[in-house]
């Protein structure tokens, strides 16, 4: 079967910046795939060319079988970008739930608004997918009512209610402290399981190691290694991939000595 | 009035003095906490106090009564308060007009500045450059040009606008590019990752804008808007210039100049403009704070 997502030579400049140089990965249906390396690697943006929240500088993004070139402006271009957003959904680092709604409100917004969803079923898809991750419990709760994890866990509910094909996670629990980063981590572990392709930017080494089938290394806008995560810990081919980790390693030290060396 | 500032001194003393000696048992937090509640209820009382006091002052200037302080001998201003008494309804009864040429002109404001404000942001080079223009253009004049503008200026051009249409309209028009301003700041207040969340959901830039941005961008403008709704209401005053919109203005300088009482004419319209300020300001502060119930 044809990958769900082919990102082809793809280039990002930020004015005279190249921050994303000739990327070229496939993402097969099903797999759950973590993108980690330095911040300013260039991680995030390619997830977020992935559904043009960025605007690739040159290269093609293919998703569900609907090609987009760079610079496509056209009629057709446009109306294709907005297919391949409604084949996606995005987890944000800062969760961007909307502050003037409630919880049901932030997860029917979508299937109503942009799907054209009958509210009554709309509400149903939003309470299913809210008992997923946890949080039917505040459905009538105003954002600023939940903790960091309970808006991102939220934040989940609201990007599957659109029922995506491939969920995009932009470093989801970096805003988080760190006692509500597993809440997140489950929640993202049980949507893997249900057999969600992921694309996930993350400095969550452990998640990595359990969760991901393939792990991709980024550095300085290349990516620098793929491989199985048996492969990327403890066997790196590639000299900065053994340099990453062994900062990782170091910041996890003090509390789990070893944890991520097998 | 002396006699009751000192009864609510000691009132507030006692207490104090009175929840100190019942709460020895309660923790610690508890008891800053209420300490904290007591400071803040006293202030409140004195500062409710020295109002009162400033009021009975200003009352007793107008007064018409002499104080004598051993030699020296204060004269307060006499009014005629049979002038006021025969001439309050009439003056009263522009507060109607006051308001109504206000609440038509916020509203076109209201329009005019959401416009403004989205043509300031539109990347559409005639959008943003009549958005602009129209600002610039009205702020660079002063109100009362404009209102002579459209009542004197325009019949020269065979367009006759009566008094209150003429004044609705550059008020309305006044206030749109100042308030224009207000949302600008608004939908800039709305997060970048507000806009990209609902871009990721499959949005066009109008849904985007209707349902998103608008909504949080309008919430930030209300507290603003409110000020410039009474700030509306005194300057709808300039429109008694036109000489055919009865409202209070008009009214306190057609009775003032009629009777040679001016001052006390003046101080009717003053009384009535404070007055009308004050409710006005208190219904902005509840709906301000319901407001900020369901923000971030």
């Amino acid at each position: 079967m044809a990958p769900i997502v082919t990102v082809s030579q793809l280039h990002k400049y930020f004015g005279r910046l190249h921050v994303l140089n000739d990327i070229n990965l496939e993402i097969e249906r099903g797999e759950v795939v973590c993108i980690i390396g330095r911040s300013g690697s260039g991680k995030s943006t390619l997830l977020r060319c992935i559904n043009f929240l960025e605007e690739p500088s040159d290269g093609s993004i293919e998703v569900a079988g609907i090609q987009v070139r760079a610079h496509d402006h056209s009629k057709e271009g446009r109306q294709k970008i907005h297919d391949i957003r409604l084949r996606t959904g995005m987890v944000f680092q800062e969760f961007n739930l909307f502050p003037h709604m409630t919880v049901l409100q932030n997860i029917i917004e979508g299937p109503i608004t942009v799907k054209g969803m009958e509210r009554q079923h709309a509400i149903e898809l939003a309470e299913m997918n809210l008992e997923r991750v946890g949080m039917l419990f505040k459905k009538d709760e105003y954002p600023n009512r939940l903790s960091g994890g309970q808006k991102q866990r939220v934040a989940i509910a609201r990007a599957l209610a659109m029922e995506p094909q491939v969920m995009l996670f932009d470093e989801p629990t970096s805003a988080l402290d760190p006692e509500l980063i597993g809440e997140v981590l489950n929640v993202m572990k049980r949507v893997a399981m249900d057999g969600m392709t992921m694309l996930v930017v993350t400095h969550e080494m452990g998640f990595a190691r359990d969760v991901a089938d393939r792990i991709v290394v980024m550095a300085e806008g290349n990516i620098i290694e793929i491989g199985t995560p048996e492969q990327i810990f403890t066997n790196p081919k590639n000299e900065r991939t053994r340099a990453l980790l062994d900062r990782y390693r170091a910041a996890e030290a003090p509390s789990s000595t070893n944890a991520l060396a097998e | 009035m002396c006699l009751h500032v000192s009864v609510s001194w000691e009132k507030v003393m006692n207490d104090t003095a009175d929840t100190k000696q019942n709460t020895p048992s309660v923790s610690l937090g508890e008891a800053l906490y209420a300490a904290e509640q007591r400071r803040e209820r006293v202030f409140r009382i004195h500062v409710g106090v020295s109002w009162l006091v400033m009021f009975a002052l200003l009352m007793f200037l107008f007064s018409g009564q002499t104080l004598t302080l051993g030699s020296l001998e204060f004269n307060t201003i006499r009014l005629d308060f049979d002038f006021i008494q025969r001439n309050l309804a009439f003056v009263a009864g522009g507060m109607g007009q006051t308001i109504l040429i206000s609440v038509l002109s916020i509203l076109l404001a209201t329009l005019l500045a959401l416009v403004a404000a989205l043509g300031r942001l539109s990347r559409f080079p005639p959008f943003y450059a009549i958005s602009t223009f129209y600002v610039s253009l009205i702020r660079g004049t002063p109100l009362y040009l404009q209102i002579f503008f459209f009542f004197l200026a325009l019949p020269q051009l065979g367009i006759i606008l009566p008094g209150f249409i003429a004044g609705v309209v550059a008020l309305g028009l006044n206030y749109g590019a100042y308030m224009s301003e207000i949302f600008r700041a608004g939908i800039g207040s709305v997060g970048k990752g507000q806009r990209e969340a609902a871009l990721a959901l499959g949005m066009t830039p109008v849904q985007v804008m209707r349902r998103i941005v608008i909504p949080q961008a309008l919430r930030f403008a209300i507290p603003p808007m409110g000020n410039e709704f009474i700030a509306m209401t005194k300057d709808s005053a300039l429109v008694s210039a036109t000489g055919f919109v009865h409202e209070l203005m008009w009214r306190a300088t057609k009775v003032g100049r009629a009777n040679f009482k001016n001052l006390e004419a003046l101080i009717m319209a003053a009384v009535f403009y404070w007055l009308m300020t004050m409710i006005l300001s208190y219904i902005q502060g509840k709906i301000e704070a319901r407001m900020a119930k369901g923000d971030r």
